[in-house]
């Protein structure tokens, strides 16, 4: 069942969706990234990756209500 | 959560001092290998970088930090403390923005680690920068 969930945003993400987080309804992170990529057609440029509640996603994932999701492009610390 | 692994700014001269005053109460110690990372001035398209303006995620840096130190510590027996630190906000050209710091019993573990903590942060840590010009 498609739940309510926290979506933010870093590094060029941030610049392409214009904002820090927003809101979505999905049932998993595959239908997340289709909505994502829906709205922002310019994200489709920028390579990323999934975190949900601060831990890297490896695959795809359910969603439950009020999980937190970042798109974290390639790191660039140091 | 406390910030414990980021730090608005700059790691200034003042800090580093702080921070090597801090990793230093250990008499056993017989080894520090210490890495500054620091913003260079490159020239991009014919500009030149004034400054570096870090973002992080918060949260999620200091969990991953907090588990690079865990697993540094795990992987190099001789090894007995561990500090990091890196920058959020703006650095300028010729400031530094990561320290890390590695204290050992013997000066192997120290470097080997201390090499081994820096490719970590960059592999681990949620962290971008945006140039300035």
């Amino acid at each position: 069942m498609a739940t309510q969930v926290k979506v933010l945003y870093f590094g060029a993400a941030q610049q392409v969706a214009g904002k820090a987080s927003e809101d979505f309804t999905a049932e998993d992170t595959a239908s997340l990234c289709e909505q994502i990529l829906e709205r922002y057609p310019a994200m489709s440029r920028v390579t990323f990756r999934l975190a949900l509640n601060r831990n890297l996603l490896k695959e795809e994932s359910l969603l439950k209500e009020n999980d937190i999701i970042a798109i974290l492009p390639p790191f660039e610390g140091g | 959560m406390k910030n414990r692994y980021l730090v608005g700014g700059p790691i200034t001269p003042l800090l580093i001092s702080e921070l090597m005053t801090l990793g230093n109460d250990d008499n056993g110690a017989g080894a520090v290998s210490i890495f500054i990372g620091k913003v260079r001035d490159d020239e991009v398209n014919g500009n030149r970088i004034k400054a570096l303006d870090y973002s992080a995620y918060s949260e999620m840096a200091e969990k991953e930090a907090d588990g690079i130190v865990k697993t540094v510590k795990a992987a190099f027996s001789d090894v007995r403390k561990v500090l990091l630190v890196h920058s959020t906000g703006m650095v300028k050209a010729g400031e530094a923005s990561l320290f890390i710091m590695v204290t050992s019993g013997h000066r192997d573990h120290a470097t080997r680690a201390c090499r081994h903590t820096l490719e970590m942060v960059k592999e681990r840590l949620p962290v971008w920068k945006k140039e300035i010009f």
